[in-house]
């Protein structure tokens, strides 16, 4: 029997096309290669609690052929602890039946199928024959090896997966010869070189400006080299480095010399792995660790879980929750197997068996469906072999006894057998504030509403999102469908896991505005106070590091994440004890060299830096000179004053709105076809009239050579789709900016940019103005006579009363805009000028539009950690090593805890103070009074005084400001100096003061609160 | 734009080190309202065609400062080759070499250091990069030129005017942790490239005759006078952007050196005079 509930599978699904919209962020984890292989495989997931959903989940997301279940198990009360894709009116029916409605709406593109069977009736190997890959979930080891014994030696990637309350088990068996076509999912190395020695062992020298960043075995291939051609297009050859910009290559001995130039590419070889059979593996087993400080507990669990699966067959149960007698006899079956096995971790494993968290499911569920799309795609170093993980730290430190572990006929049974009753009230009445419903604001609130948090009487959860649906938000913002485009994220967020656990139905207070001093009358001292904590799921620094400061402020716990492709990081910042966000920066992306981007590109980045900039520059800038011209008055002369770009500017203005002012759509072709003339064509001849390609520097060398390619103009060819596609996108552009329609038509643009005539260009000499020592003043006074005669041009904006151009807004996801077409036709044009390589559209617009790669195995799994962090926070711990921050890159893969930071200790006089700590001031004072204060309770004297952005007074404030401001209240102080008036809803003032003790040192203080 | 407390306070040691003990030719101008908005003034480096001239540098921050560089731009129309005409300045320090240790006042140095020793091989504005490898005389009257219009004021910006607040011989007291001096064990930027080697053709000599005695007096007097006992500027002309910048550093350290041994007793001076503008 099988059944499909997919509209999808009605379609002829063409394996090559590839769903860019859906699949963008994606896209650019994963690439067009390994999702083709993924559109190619069939998935079949055995087991559908909440580890094989969560699993399911996430492949059908990410896309693959189909995805497959089986499990004819009626569906039981306890399931629910983390089957967020069941419901109560489930209970009773199939669960693979039950779950694959719901699963199917995920992804119209991957049909869902239902193995089907009876009740009793296990899965058997000529069940699995037409898959590729089979994960099996919760499975007994006998059952795990009946089908492993086939799958190794038939070529079907196998994996099995177990969550048991805080600790999970994967295995991997991708086969005797498993090919891994890129281990690390880093993009390929490249970077010029300036030698390469004739040699045995040939050494390459790159270029000074760049570390290769390449290790041992790696391998390279080299192009544009001169002198030793033989190396240009090699076959990849293994390097060894030998510091940091030098390597060597093997013998070169062979060839002609070395002259110069020459670039190396990596290249990514293909890795062959050896993975054993589980039989085999099960006697010598290879561990993947996932957190060092417990590198004891994998050989641990490796018999524990062995030992669980046996305890269930001479049982046919699992051991009881916190059961001593169940737990004795689990100890006691895994000491058969390893006698060395930690008595206490094999305990809580048998403690635990029973226990079903949704947090541990979305841990072991993100990696394990990552473990799948690598067997799919062969994209990413499978994980050898087994992984055992644990989060016991996560247990409330007063330990629940047997009796509140037993369960209640509640959905939750599977959380209490881990943390009882009591801990399930408490995390019932714990109150969050989530930042954000995106990819980690959906996995959150699904972990929560399976948790159970905030659904006692009194308890809310606040979420805000300012952002509304788009369809590249489907692929893993996993509680929206299409039908939900355009609507606000937090609203239907909210309203999915309400349905998820109805006892959250009026307990998610759902917000749409964005967190910042703008909405501090909404997210005001009181709604502050009846918080909890504060989870974050933002996407930006800023408001990262804002909401860091309010959590500082009301001292608050805040659960901080984030993820970029596989890799993902959990940060916890617990008042008065860890250092907070704000206090550890990422090392922000190297910038590129101005001058590199104007003049000397040698990577596709610069040109398309170049192609972005050049957008502002045409389309968006100049439009709003225009429209600021038009609607304030004295716009000229004010603005002038402050820029040395005076000419620049009016002369701008004259050419937009007088002289290239288009009146038709031939008009903006015409416009389209002089700036490429202008770009590709002018402004390379002009720079290689001031630099021309023999030009040499000082010390002899040719300025040509090294970073600097040497540019050619271009001749424009109408039937060049590339030099097209800049007159298509840039005239449609052009004629959006006057309200003119646009046009799409090849063969419109062909003829029309094929009749201009283009005015012959004639390079602009560096010593036009020639300058003699008497007469700079006339030359001067000729500068400015220049726009001023330029400024007669323009009409009175009088005269076109109510007219404005409309400013292109630059937006990377709409495929009709033309935003993305014009920046990819100019950066690549500008390539060819610097005989580049060019970039497909793909590719550039993740550059141009800095698009974060994103995929959802890495969300959920982050968003699990972060949830193993929230037990502790509800379980109020004060211990520094009780938390762990995490890193993970799924790739590789890797794992890594450590242990927050303790927040800084500073000192003053006596105090001893960290960044959570203030001053607090009542009853709003004068500046006078506070500086008194600061002097005659510490001895300190102020030098500055500072409010928001506001300087409030100074040692330099010259002494008539000072007698004004001293005797003022902090509130009118405020106001007086931010000449804006304080919002009736603040009660008090951040304020940071600069002070000096008698020796002349300056001394730090915690912030200041200052009550209005 | 609101940047962290942290970085805030950074922003005022910064502003009120530069406003009490400003380097050679450069002033900050603050404005009360938004301690964002700020301006540095570098005055036109003796010797260089830009000397007479007063040059704004405008900064904006982004909530990655310090991570990442402020913007940084020419307010003043320059005639150099490594500034290109909307103002843009090309230098590694603003760029990939930025470390977060450095602050409005390195960068203000850096950019003076350019004025002295421009780098035409990563030139923004290749018409002057050209001149200067070429001809040297036309670069400088043309500077000049741009310099006499566009950045010279009828009357000396009241920022130079009044001397800084404390007496040069005592110094200021700087935390030697502050922004403007690399950290002890900051490595310096990039060892010189052996490619290059310094440039002989164009060496950035004096120029003997101003071009407005005048006026060029009057300044070379001032300078006399507010910087006679501060070290001179005197970096390596070197010709990457690299070694700019690594001129600066050495001289900042030297710098800092002087004003941590200082350190003790010239505080007092500072607080007293903070205390009478009570």
């Amino acid at each position: 029997m099988s059944d499909t509930a997919n509209p999808a599978t009605k379609m002829d699904i063409d394996e090559a096309e590839i769903d860019e919209g859906l699949y963008s962020r994606q896209l650019y984890v994963l690439g067009h290669e390994a999702m083709k292989k993924m559109a190619a495989s069939n998935v079949l997931i055995v087991g559908l609690n909440g580890l094989g959903a969560e699993i399911a989940k996430n492949v059908c997301l990410a896309g693959v052929k189909s995805v497959t279940l089986y499990d004819p198990e009626p569906v039981t009360l306890q399931d629910l602890s983390s089957q967020y894709l069941l419901r109560e009116e489930d209970i009773g029916k199939p669960r693979a039946a039950a779950t694959l409605p719901r699963l199917s709406e995920l992804n119209a593109y991957v049909p869902v199928r239902n193995l089907g069977g009876r009740s009793g009736q296990e899965i058997s190997v000529d069940m699995i024959r037409p898959f590729q890959v089979v994960v099996l979930c919760n499975a007994s080891y006998e059952k795990q090896l009946e089908i492993n014994d086939w799958t190794h030696p038939n070529g079907v990637h196998f994996i099995s997966a177990e969550a048991r309350g805080l600790f999970g088990s994967v295995f991997n068996d991708f086969g005797p010869k498993f090919t891994c076509v890129d281990t690390t999912g880093e993009q390929a190395l490249t970077g010029m070189i300036v030698s390469v020695d004739k040699d045995k062992e040939g050494l390459v020298t790159c270029l000074d400006e760049a570390r290769h960043g390449l290790e041992d075995g790696d391998f390279v291939t080299f192009t544009e080299v001169q002198g030793m051609e033989e190396l240009n297009g090699c076959k990849p050859r293994k390097i060894s480095v030998k510091g940091p910009y030098t390597f060597t290559i093997g013998d070169t001995s062979g060839f002609g010399d070395y002259t110069r130039g020459g670039i190396f590419h990596q290249v990514k070889m293909p890795k062959i792995i050896e993975f054993k059979s589980l039989r085999e593996s099960l006697k010598s087993p290879e561990f993947f660790i996932t957190d060092f400080a417990k590198f004891d507990h994998p050989a641990t669990l490796h018999a524990g879980f062995q030992a669980l699966s046996q305890f269930r067959k001479q049982h046919q149960r699992l051991p009881r929750a916190r059961n001593a007698e169940d737990a004795a006899a689990l100890v006691s079956l895994a000491k058969k197997i390893d006698a060395d096995a930690d008595e206490k971790v094999l305990t809580e494993l048998a403690y635990q068996a029973t226990g079903d968290l949704s947090p541990i499911t979305a841990v072991i569920g993100g990696f394990v469906a990552q473990e799948v799309l690598k067997a799919c795609s062969a994209k990413f170093h499978p994980m050898v072999q087994h992984m055992y993980f644990d989060s016991l730290e996560s247990l409330p430190s007063t330990l629940p006894t047997e009796e509140d572990c037993k369960p209640i006929g509640s959905r939750h049974d599977g959380q209490i057998a881990v943390f009882g009753k009591q801990f399930q009230e408490k995390i019932a009445s714990h109150r969050q504030f989530l930042v954000g419903a995106g990819a980690i604001g959906c996995e959150m609130l699904k972990n929560w509403s399976m948790m159970g948090l905030a659904t006692g009487p009194d308890a809310k959860i606040q979420v805000t999102d300012l952002d509304t649906i788009e369809k590249s938000n489907l692929n893993r913002q996993f509680l929206f469908r299409p039908k939900d485009l355009g609507k606000f994220k937090s609203e239907v967020a909210g309203a999915a896991v309400s349905e998820m656990n109805p006892a959250l139905k009026g307990h998610i207070i759902c917000k749409q505005e964005p967190v910042g001093q703008s909405t501090e009358n909404v997210f005001n001292d009181d709604f502050f106070a009846a918080l909890d904590g504060v989870t974050n799921a933002l996407d930006n620094v800023a408001a990262r590091q804002y909401m860091d400061q309010r959590c500082i402020l009301y001292e608050k716990p805040l659960l901080e994440s984030g993820t970029m492709g596989t890799k993902g990081n959990v940060q916890v910042v617990i008042p008065h004890l860890t250092e907070s966000y704000s206090s550890s920066q990422d090392p922000p992306e190297k910038q590129t060299l101005s001058c590199t981007v104007k003049n000397f590109p040698n990577a596709i980045t610069h040109t398309i830096e170049w192609a972005r900039q050049e957008f502002d520059a045409m389309f968006v800038k100049p439009i709003e000179s225009v429209n600021q011209y038009l609607s304030e008055p004295n716009y000229l002369e004010n603005s002038l004053k402050y820029s040395g770009q005076q000419r620049e500017l009016v002369e701008q203005i004259v050419s937009y709105l007088v002289t290239s002012r288009p009146l038709t759509f031939e008009e903006c072709i015409v416009w389209a076809r002089l700036q490429f003339e202008e770009k590709f064509n002018n402004a390379i001849r002009q720079l290689l009239h001031s630099l021309p390609k023999d030009h040499l520097t000082t010390s002899g060398q040719p300025f040509w050579s090294g970073p600097k390619r040497a540019p050619d103009p271009l001749a424009f060819n109408s039937s060049d789709p590339t030099h097209l596609g800049f007159i298509i996108a840039a005239a449609n552009l052009h004629a959006y900016n006057y309200g003119l329609r646009g046009e799409t038509d090849p063969n419109a643009f062909k003829k029309v940019a094929d009749s201009v005539i283009v005015p012959e260009f004639t390079p602009r000499s560096g010593v036009k103005i020639q300058i003699t020592e008497n007469d700079p003043v006339d030359q001067a006074a000729s500068d400015s006579n220049d726009s001023n005669d330029l400024v007669k041009k323009l009409p009175p904006p009088s005269s076109l009363a109510g007219f404005r151009l409309t400013p292109v807004e630059f937006e990377k996801d709409d495929d009709t805009n033309h935003h993305i077409d014009f920046i990819t036709a100019a950066s690549n044009l500008r390539a060819l000028n610097y005989k580049i390589p060019v970039a497909d559209r793909h590719s550039t617009k993740q550059i141009a539009g800095k698009i974060i790669p994103a995929i959802a195995t890495t969300t959920t799994l982050v968003v699990g950690l972060v949830c193993l962090e929230l037990y502790k926070i509800i379980d109020g711990k004060r211990k520094l090593e009780e938390y762990k921050n995490g890193f993970v890159n799924l790739a590789l893969p890797f794992f890594g805890f450590s242990e927050p930071i303790a927040a800084a200790k500073n000192k003053f006089g006596n105090t001893e103070w960290t960044l959570w700590d203030r001053i607090e001031f009542n009853n709003d004072p004068t500046l006078k009074e506070f500086i008194q204060w600061f002097r005659s309770t510490h001895e300190l004297d102020v030098t500055m005084v500072s409010q928001g952005v506001s300087m409030l007074w100074s040692s330099f404030t010259d002494k008539k400001k000072s007698a004004e401001r001293l005797p003022m209240k902090f509130s009118k102080l405020v106001e007086h100096v931010s000449k804006r008036p304080i919002p009736p809803h603040t009660k008090h003032l951040l304020v940071e003061v600069m002070l000096m003790d008698d020796e002349g040192e300056d001394v730090e203080v915690p912030f200041i609160l200052v009550r209005i | 734009m609101s940047v962290s407390p942290a970085t805030m306070r950074r922003l005022m040691r910064e502003l009120t080190e530069l406003k009490n003990d400003p380097p050679e030719g450069i002033r900050v101008v603050t404005n009360e309202e938004n301690m964002l908005d700020v301006t540095g003034i570098i005055e036109g480096p003796e010797g260089t065609p830009y000397a007479g001239g007063y040059f704004k540098v405008r900064f904006e921050f982004t909530p990655e400062f310090p991570a990442a560089p402020p913007k940084c731009w020419f307010a003043t129309k320059i005639f150099h080759p490594n500034v290109s005409s909307q103002g843009e300045i090309c230098v590694n320090t603003l760029k990939k070499d930025w470390k977060s240790t450095y602050g409005i006042g390195h960068i203000l140095v850096t950019v003076k250091c350019l004025l002295i020793f421009p780098n035409p091989e990563s030139a923004l504005d290749e018409e002057a990069g050209r001149l200067l490898l070429e001809d040297y005389e036309s670069y400088c009257s043309r500077a000049k030129l741009i310099t006499n219009v566009h950045a010279t004021p009828r009357t000396r910006p009241p920022e130079f005017e009044t001397p800084a607040p404390v007496n040069p011989e005592e110094g200021d007291s700087i935390p030697p942790s502050t922004a403007v001096a690399p950290l002890p064990g900051d490595p310096l930027p990039l060892p010189i490239p052996p490619s290059v080697s310094p440039r002989k053709s164009a060496p950035p000599t004096p120029i003997a005759h101003p071009l407005q005695p005048s006026l060029s007096n009057t300044i070379t007097n001032s300078l006399a006078t507010s910087t006679s006992n501060k070290e001179r500027v005197t970096p390596m002309p070197l010709s990457t952007a690299n070694s700019n910048v690594s001129g600066t550093s050495d001289m900042t350290t030297a710098k800092a050196g002087k004003r941590s041994a200082a350190t003790g007793h010239s505080g007092i001076e500072k607080r007293k005079k903070a205390l009478k503008r009570l």
